[in-house]
Formats: structure tokens, C-alpha cells, sequence
């Protein structure tokens, strides 16, 4: 059985821009959580505690949230990838540092426990590779048997197909394969001409990738569902709470107001008096929910504040935001272009961290907002805005 | 400042000793020692680094020892000046932090009875006065020694064929960590906290002995309890967690310790100190004490509280406080140290309760000598700090003082509420500045090609300039003083020129006209200006050479702003320079010698 694992977790996540400007695409919170810890609680669980991490991108926030990993239960070492090319390259920093059989994982799939329960035993080398309705942006992996024949890219092609989870179980021998090679995949295909015997094992646990910021939402929604109800702190007579909703430390839940499970609000907050939180809403620690506001399938990162009156359906809002009442974010149909490409996707409004929106602003939907952007009172905001604009 | 650890149980007590020992190096050293009571007592000690000693030594077999850090006081640092130190016979071992002050009177004494000292420090004195009392009873030849002794100490007793240590303390730090059939001695708690959570704080004039099974402690001949705490902190956050340096790690720990502190202290329905009621009771009725760092958070909160109570409190450092010869009554004090365990902050902190007034500290370490002085504590929540220069324990003082001076303010509710919200707004703005730390470290390689500058600031961000000067000098040895930019004139104008830049602080505050002003006064003199500006503000663009923009905040939290920056380029000059920045040389943590 695998006693230990590399994490690399030192890409950045471009297509996740804004959101990936400050921190890896890793550390991106869903359900209150980064997808990293989700990895690392997965390992823990199935008792794997030492962990190696390839850091590289904004590595002082996996630093800064994970320590040297006591408070999960694990022993984290971290090495840092200077430039980040590719995978291979990646796997290849933890030479030395690991020995005999280990498992590798991307940090930026958000998986569970189950998900890697059985693989944990696989011979290596071996790839765990999952059924998905969806195979447009990952590696279909081609069999005979249990045996890998091939893993490729397939584009525009997306019938429901196996694919390549990233997640493997190696030996040391994997090392003599990665030369040049940039992807883990084609080392593997390397391997597997020059002769040697790549197995394929299948998993029906959780296994979710984020690639596109409206992506946030719908993980978030999936995890949420899952949450153990729990109260940390405290709600006002009159306050109603309905379905699984974890409340945080501290947390105040003013009068006449509903929280509509499932939810997770975070700890020190202040929601309401007469605030409503509907489905599949995450909030951070200490954010302000001011009254009369209503958010609905949202993610709220920490330290937000929302003045009263705000409506806020379908988006994002990321850490540090100051937005003054009567903010709206409406949701509706809408085409998102990221860098060449079109999505048709219902969302509602995409904001970065540190914003600074006056009051009565209101966000068309599809509208993505750049960190630190300043936004006078009464502005009607659509399309995309880059980092630290203005809007006067 | 010296560093003391002891271990009885039954692992090897070599390996123990030197990772507590490894733990204990932030409080800074020159030498280190320790030893182990296997057959005989065995002492290896030497003017090394803890690592180089365990590289060094022989494998010393025994379960019970004790180890030290030396800093030196009495004597240069070597070999022999290093603890621990041994009686004639070899069979007593001491290690000792503190300063005996009659220990001329006493080793002369000595010398006359027949002993023979081996090294130049006022700690020897100490096994030998034990051995002279020493029949049969290891506690009550301690107890007589000690009683002999006049000054600080806290020390760990070793004697040969005794399965027991006895310890003391009086005006130096000193704890107990419990553990299973095995009890731990050491100057603070994170040289134990690989081994127990699990602590018992001593108290002044405490004397005790340990086995491997109990504590038994006595005060003035007579048994006493002392309650058992629990630490919060783990071992994590005393490890550098991926970073290259404490420091750096500590100032990227900075908008999670706002946030805790913020946390914590809404938690806190009552609050500790009514200074309003100082307020009443007349004009002169409160003071601010401090030393170093703690000074410069001390220099801002008197802006905070002078804002906010519209009282005009009085600042000392507390090392020269100690020299006036009387204590104008007060009502309220509050004494601000980090480790509390600051000697002269200490000092003057009794000297103030013993005239009578309410003594208020401000400190981060829980159960600290500071905290059982004062009449009241507001503990800060950094967490440990383990780079010698501090950070954000000064960032949590500053909140503190914050926090003091909004809670208890009487502006309306209004104003009150838009600084509560602009307070947490603060942690973002932080993480903002670190996400830029390249655009900081930019200028700090620039600036490391000099060997003198100049940090000039107004109003509140008067202290910060001090403090931005200090960061600098003191991990990157470049000569940096700061001043009141109105001062500029009167004097330091004559040292100014190409080779002398200048660290412009700017608020857009009633300040910002006067300080454009400098910095073209300044510019005049062909020094280079570095200035930390607000984002957008082009005049200051305009005339100073680079500018470090920050995020727009308060006037009052500027200081919170400007000081982190100050600190990322302190950190990154000293690194260019290739300093040894988590440990820099001649300084140590907690200062616990006047």
C-alpha cells in the first residue's frame, strides 16, 4: 500500500482569471474550502500522510493555509518548481524526495476519500481514470483489458468516454522516462512503447475539475450537498434555518432571517437582521451580510462586506470585497468569452478580491470583474473589466 | 537573551536537549552547552551553533540533563564562558540566564574557602556556592545558594547520582512542560512544544524539584500549587512552513493575525482596561512604556489614543523611565512587550504598581512575567515569533491599541462603524501589498547597494519611519535612522547626497502637502527618494524617484499599511545583502538584562 504522495499543485489556473491572479487555481475555495485541502484530507483518510507538494505559483498561500500540515493530520514538504512546464517537469522535482512506490495527484481536482480508496493498493505504474459524460477537455485513455494503450487529447470529439483523472501510481523507474517530455500523459505513452505495463483502474468517486470561474459555482453546489449540518454560533430568536447549513464560530444570525440549506457560512460573520440565504450558497469567515439583502447560489469569499438591500444570484465574489447597498447582480443566459473562446452559461456576476463597488450598482450577467477594481455609485457594469479599473 | 532547557525521563537526554536547544535560538546566542548525568556528569559546550554542537559531541549516554544558550554578559564569548558550569568536584552542573549582581563579593569569598573558578562568568559562582552547602540535600543546598545571590536568575541544577532536577527562578523566565514519566524544563514554550502541550508557568522566587514522575514546588520554604495550562499554539506555527525565513513567513502571517486579533476581540463582550475613567480623573493620567519595536507601537498609539479619547497620554521608553526618581501618580499605565519579559519594561512596571497606579500590559505571550505584574493584560494574538526582528507581533500591538482606543472612544456611532468596517477591510489591503512583494524587492535590491538612508514620515507615520529605520539596521546592517520629517533640517540635511537615499512615508492625510515639500527639499540635495504612496497619487509620482504604491486606507490604519512595506523591504535588502536574517548578529528576542 502507497505510504506516501506528491501533490502538484504548482500551476496557475489562467482561464480562472480573476480568481487565479492572487493564488493558485488550487487554493480556490469551494464549500469554504480549497480545492488542495480536499486532496490532502483524501490521502489522510486513506492514510497517506506524507505529502510532498510542488509548489511554484503564488506558493506563499498554499504556505500560509497549509503550514507544515499538522492541522490535517499529515506532514507536508514542500519543493518549489521555479518555472512551471508542464507536469513531467513538476514530478520530476520530487526526485529524491520520494522513495519505492508513490501516488501522484493534481491539486486542483477536487476529490474525496472514496475516490482513491482502492487505487491506493494498485501495482504501479498505474493510472486511475473515470467515466464522464464530457470528454472535451481531458486525456481519453484507450484500454485492452486492464492495460493502458494510449492516453490522448481529444478535441471536439466528446462522447461519453473513460478518461485520465491526473492521478497516478508510480515507482521510481518513472523517472527514467521524463526527458524532454512536458505532460505526464506522454511519458506514459513513452513507457508504454518502449514495452512497459501501464494498468488502468477506474473510480466512481467524486472527481471534479474547475477550469472556467462559473465553474466555482457548480462544484460548489455538488460539495454542499454533502456537508454535515452544524452550529458554531449563535442565531437570534426570529432567525429561521432550514436544510443542512454549517455555521461557523461566532457567527451572529440576526432576527428575520432565513438560511435556506444547503449552505456553509464561515465563522465571525454578521448576517442580517431580515437577510435571506438561499441554495447552494458558501460564505468565508468574517464577512458582513447587511439587512434586507438576499444571495442565492453564490460563493462569498472572507472578509466581504455586502451593504443592505443586495440581491445576488449565480456568482462569485472574492475575498476583501467592500460593496456598499443596493448591489445587484442579476443571473440570466448569457456569452462569456474566455481568451478565444464562447461559453453560453446562466451566471450572474464574476468579482475579484479587494473590489470597492459604491452603492446602487448593478452587474449584467456574465459581467467579471478585475481584483482590486473601483466602482462609483449608480454604474451599470458588463462585459469583462481588467485588474484595478475604474469606473467613474 | 540566554536560553535554558532541562529534560528527566527516561529517553537519551542528549537529542532532547539539543532540539529544545535548536527551538531556543531565536532568542539569539553566541555559545551553547549541555550535560548529561550518565555515570559521571558530562558537559560539551563550545562558541557554536546548536547544530555544530550535536555535529561535534560525542554521544552522551544518560537520561537526565540540562542545556543552555548563552548570550553573553559577563565575559567574551568562548568555550569556557559557555554553559553549563560545573563545581570543583564536577559533580554539581548549572545553567543559568540572568545577571548576578554581587558576584565579585561572592567568588572572592569563594576563592578565599579553597574554590577554583575556571571562566569569567558570574554564573559559576552558582555550583560552587551549592556545593558548599550541599550535604545529602540538592533543594536545600540550592535554597542556601540562592539565598547568597543578589540578581535574576532562572537556573537548572544537574548533580551526580540524583534523579532529580532542581530549578528556580527569580526576574527571568522560566516553565515546566509535563510529560509521560518524563517533565521538561526550558526558558519558553517553544522550545518544549514537540514534546507537551501540556505547561506549568513558575512564579518569582519559586524553587523546585522535578523527577522524571512529579513537580514539587515550593515559595519561601512552604509547598504550593501551580495550575497546569494547556499551550493553543502547535508545533506548525513554529516552523518556517515552507518559507525561507521566519521573518518572511511572520510577515506573510500578518493579515491572518489581524483577522484572529479582530476576532477574538469582538469575542471579548467586556473590555479590560475603562481608560475613559482615566480620562476623568485628570488631565496627565495615562502612559505609554515600551522598548524597541514595542516603543514605535507604543509612539503610534499615542497618536490612537490622543484621536480617538482625546486624552494626551505620555510615552517613556522604559529603560530610561527607570531613572526618574519618582512616580507621578497615574491612573493608568499600559506596558507594551511582546515576550513580556522585557527586564526594563518589567522594572518599571513594578516601580509603577508599587506608587499605586493601574497597570495595563500588552503582550503575546500567555502567563509571561509582564501579564502577572499588570493589574489587567490585552494578550495579542500573533502567535509565536520566532525571527529575532519583530513583525507582526507589531502589527498586533498596533491593533490592540486600536482596538483600546475604539471601543472605549467616545465618537459617535457612526464614525465608530466606518472604522469598524475599514478595520476589516485591513487584512485584504495587507494580503494586497504581499501580493506586490516583487515590486517591493525591486526596490529593495536598489537600495542594498547602500550604506546609509534616511526614513522620513509625519504624524502618525512619524513612529513608522522610526520603526522602518530600525527593520532596516537591524537585519541588513545598513546604517538607517529615521526622523520627523520636519527635522530633516535641523541636522541630517548635511548628510544628504547621492550616496544617502531617503524613505519618504506618505499619507493623504493633513500631512501629505508638508511631506511633498520634503521630498522635494530632499530631492534638492540630490538624494535619492523611495516614497510609499498611496495608489494614484501623482504628485508624489512626480517628484520622488520610485514610489511603492499601497492601497488606500484610513489615515488612522496607515501606519499598519506603510509598516509592512517597510518590513518586505527591509526583509529584501538584508537578503540581497546576505545577511543572516532570522538571526542577525549581537541581537537577541527578548531582551531579559537591563
Amino acid at each position: 500500500m502507497m505510504k506516501q504522495a506528491v501533490i502538484l499543485a504548482a500551476g496557475e489556473g489562467q482561464r480562472l482569471r480573476p480568481f487565479t491572479v492572487t493564488k493558485p487555481k488550487t487554493m480556490i475555495a469551494i464549500a469554504g474550502k480549497p480545492i488542495l485541502q480536499y486532496v490532502i484530507e483524501a490521502l489522510a483518510r486513506n492514510g497517506i500522510r506524507n505529502i510532498i507538494i510542488i509548489v511554484g505559483y503564488r506558493k506563499e498561500q498554499v504556505f500560509n493555509y497549509l503550514g507544515a500540515g499538522e492541522k490535517f493530520g499529515v506532514n507536508i514538504v514542500y519543493i518549489t518548481q521555479e518555472k512551471q512546464l508542464g507536469t513531467a517537469h513538476a514530478l520530476i522535482q520530487a526526485k529524491g524526495a520520494v522513495q519505492d512506490e508513490f501516488l501522484v495527484l493534481p491539486g486542483d481536482n477536487l476529490i474525496e476519500a472514496n475516490t482513491i480508496a482502492r487505487f491506493i493498493t494498485a501495482k504501479p505504474q498505474a493510472v486511475l481514470v473515470k467515466k464522464v459524460e464530457n470528454t472535451a477537455r481531458y486525456g481519453v485513455v484507450t484500454t485492452d483489458g486492464d492495460m493502458v494503450r494510449s492516453i490522448e487529447e481529444r478535441t471536439g470529439d466528446t462522447e461519453c468516454d473513460i478518461i485520465n483523472t491526473g492521478i497516478y501510481a508510480f515507482d521510481e523507474r518513472i523517472f527514467d522516462f521524463i526527458e524532454a517530455e512536458l505532460a505526464i500523459p506522454d511519458v506514459i505513452n513513452n513507457m508504454i512503447a518502449q514495452g512497459s505495463a501501464v494498468s488502468a483502474q477506474e473510480t466512481e468517486g467524486t472527481w471534479l475539475d474547475v477550469v472556467y470561474p462559473w465553474d466555482i459555482l457548480s462544484l460548489n453546489n455538488a460539495i454542499l450537498r454533502q456537508i454535515p449540518p452544524s452550529l458554531g454560533g449563535t442565531i437570534e430568536a426570529g432567525a429561521y434555518v432550514k436544510g443542512t447549513v454549517s455555521i461557523g464560530k461566532d457567527t451572529i444570525i440576526h432576527s428575520n432571517s432565513y438560511v435556506f440549506g444547503p449552505a456553509v457560512i464561515g465563522e465571525n460573520c454578521e448576517i442580517g437582521p431580515n437577510v435571506c440565504i438561499l441554495p447552494a450558497t458558501s460564505i468565508g469567515d468574517n464577512v458582513v451580510i447587511s439587512p434586507l439583502s438576499s444571495i442565492e447560489n453564490s460563493v462569498i469569499g472572507k472578509d466581504v462586506n455586502i451593504g443592505p438591500g443586495s440581491i445576488i444570484e449565480d456568482s462569485v465574489i472574492d475575498e476583501s470585497c467592500l460593496i456598499q447597498g443596493r448591489f445587484t447582480a442579476c443571473s440570466d443566459e448569457t456569452e462569456v468569452r474566455i481568451n478565444d473562446e464562447l461559453h453560453q452559461v446562466k451566471i450572474g456576476a464574476m468579482l475579484g478580491v479587494g473590489c470597492n463597488l459604491k452603492s446602487n450598482v448593478v452587474a449584467q450577467p456574465g459581467v467579471i470583474i478585475g481584483n482590486y477594481s473601483q466602482v462609483q455609485a449608480m454604474k451599470l457594469l458588463s462585459g469583462r473589466l481588467p485588474d484595478k479599473s475604474t469606473v467613474f | 537573551m540566554c536560553g535554558i532547557v532541562g529534560y528527566i525521563g527516561n529517553k537519551q537526554a542528549q537529542p532532547i536537549l539539543l532540539g529544545c536547544l535548536e527551538k531556543l535560538e531565536y532568542r539569539g546566542y553566541d555559545s551553547c552547552g549541555v550535560a548529561i548525568a550518565g555515570k559521571d556528569i558530562e558537559v560539551y559546550k563550545d562558541a557554536i551553533r546548536v547544530k555544530m554542537l550535536g555535529e561535534v559531541s560525542p554521544k552522551l549516554n544518560g537520561t537526565t540533563g540540562i542545556g543552555h544558550t548563552r548570550w553573553a554578559t559577563h565575559g567574551v564569548p568562548s568555550q569556557i564562558n559557555a554553559h553549563p558550569h560545573l563545581d570543583c568536584s564536577g559533580n554539581i552542573a548549572v545553567v543559568h540566564n540572568g545577571v548576578i549582581n554581587n558576584c565579585q563579593e561572592l567568588k572572592a569569598r569563594l576563592i578565599r574557602e579553597g574554590h577554583t573558578f575556571t571562566s569569567e562568568t558570574d554564573t559559576e559562582v552558582i555550583p560552587h556556592l551549592i556545593e558548599k552547602y550541599y550535604h545529602g540535600n540538592l533543594e536545600e543546598a540550592t535554597a542556601a545558594a540562592l539565598d547568597d545571590i543578589d540578581g535574576s536568575y532562572a537556573i537548572i541544577v544537574l548533580a551526580k547520582d540524583r534523579a532529580e532536577l532542581v530549578v528556580a527562578r527569580k526576574d527571568s523566565p522560566l516553565i515546566l512542560g509535563l510529560g509521560d514519566r518524563e517533565n521538561y524544563i526550558a526558558s519558553d514554550v517553544p522550545a518544549i512544544l514537540d514534546h507537551t502541550d501540556r505547561v506549568v508557568y513558575l512564579e518569582d522566587g519559586d524553587l523546585a524539584v522535578i523527577t522524571r514522575n512529579e513537580i514539587k514546588i515550593k515559595q519561601n520554604g512552604s509547598d504550593v500549587r501551580r495550575d497546569e495550562q494547556k499551550v493553543s499554539w502547535n508545533v506548525e506555527e513554529a516552523q518556517k512552513a515552507g518559507y525561507e525565513h521566519f521573518m518572511l513567513k511572520e510577515i506573510h502571517e500578518q493579515p491572518k493575525v489581524i483577522r484572529n486579533t479582530l476576532a477574538e476581540y469582538t469575542r471579548a463582550t467586556e473590555h479590560p482596561v475603562d481608560l475613559l475613567g482615566a480620562r476623568d480623573t485628570g488631565t496627565d493620567s495615562m502612559l505609554l512604556l515600551a522598548c524597541g519595536t514595542s516603543y514605535h507601537a507604543a509612539m503610534i498609539g499615542k497618536y490612537i489614543i490622543r484621536e480617538l479619547l482625546k486624552i494626551p497620554p505620555r510615552i517613556e521608553i522604559a529603560s530610561e523611565f527607570n531613572y526618574y526618581s519618582d512616580v507621578l501618580s497615574r491612573a493608568v499605565a499600559i506596558a507594551i512587550t511582546q515576550s513580556g519579559e522585557t527586564a526594563d519594561t518589567l522594572k518599571a512596571m513594578k516601580k509603577l504598581k508599587e506608587a499605586g497606579c493601574r497597570v495595563l500590559a500588552v503582550t503575546n505571550v500567555v502567563g509571561s512575567t509582564a501579564s502577572r505584574i499588570a493589574n489587567e493584560t490585552i494578550y495579542t494574538r500573533a502567535g509565536p515569533e520566532m525571527s529575532v526582528a519583530a513583525t507582526k507581533s507589531f502589527t498586533a500591538q498596533l491593533m490592540a491599541l486600536y482596538w483600546l482606543g475604539i471601543t472605549q472612544s467616545r465618537i459617535d456611532a457612526r464614525k465608530l462603524a466606518s472604522l469598524l468596517t475599514e478595520l476589516r477591510q485591513l487584512p485584504g489591503k495587507v494580503q494586497q501589498i504581499l501580493d506586490d512583494e516583487a515590486i517591493i524587492a525591486k526596490q529593495a535590491r536598489n537600495l542594498s547597494r547602500f550604506e546609509n538612508v534616511f526614513f522620513i514620515g509625519r504624524g502618525i507615520n512619524y513612529p513608522v519611519a522610526l520603526e522602518g529605520a530600525l527593520k532596516l539596521k537591524e537585519i541588513s546592517y545598513i546604517h538607517a535612522e529615521g526622523y520627523a520629517s520636519g527635522e530633516l533640517k535641523h541636522g541630517p540635511f548635511a548628510l544628504l547626497g547621492e550616496s544617502s537615499p531617503v524613505i519618504a512615508i506618505v499619507s493623504k492625510d493633513n500631512t501629505h502637502d508638508a511631506m511633498l515639500t520634503n521630498i522635494k527639499e530632499v530631492k534638492a540635495r540630490r538624494s535619492p527618494v523611495i516614497a510609499l504612496a498611496e495608489e494614484g497619487d501623482e504628485a508624489i509620482e512626480e517628484v520622488a524617484d520610485a514610489v511603492i504604491s499601497l492601497p488606500r486606507v484610513e489615515s488612522l490604519f496607515s501606519p499598519v499599511v506603510n509598516t509592512v512595506a517597510l518590513q518586505l523591504l527591509a526583509y529584501y535588502t538584508a537578503k540581497e545583502r546576505g545577511c543572516p536574517i532570522d538571526f542577525p548578529r549581537n541581537l537577541a528576542k527578548s531582551v531579559t538584562v537591563e
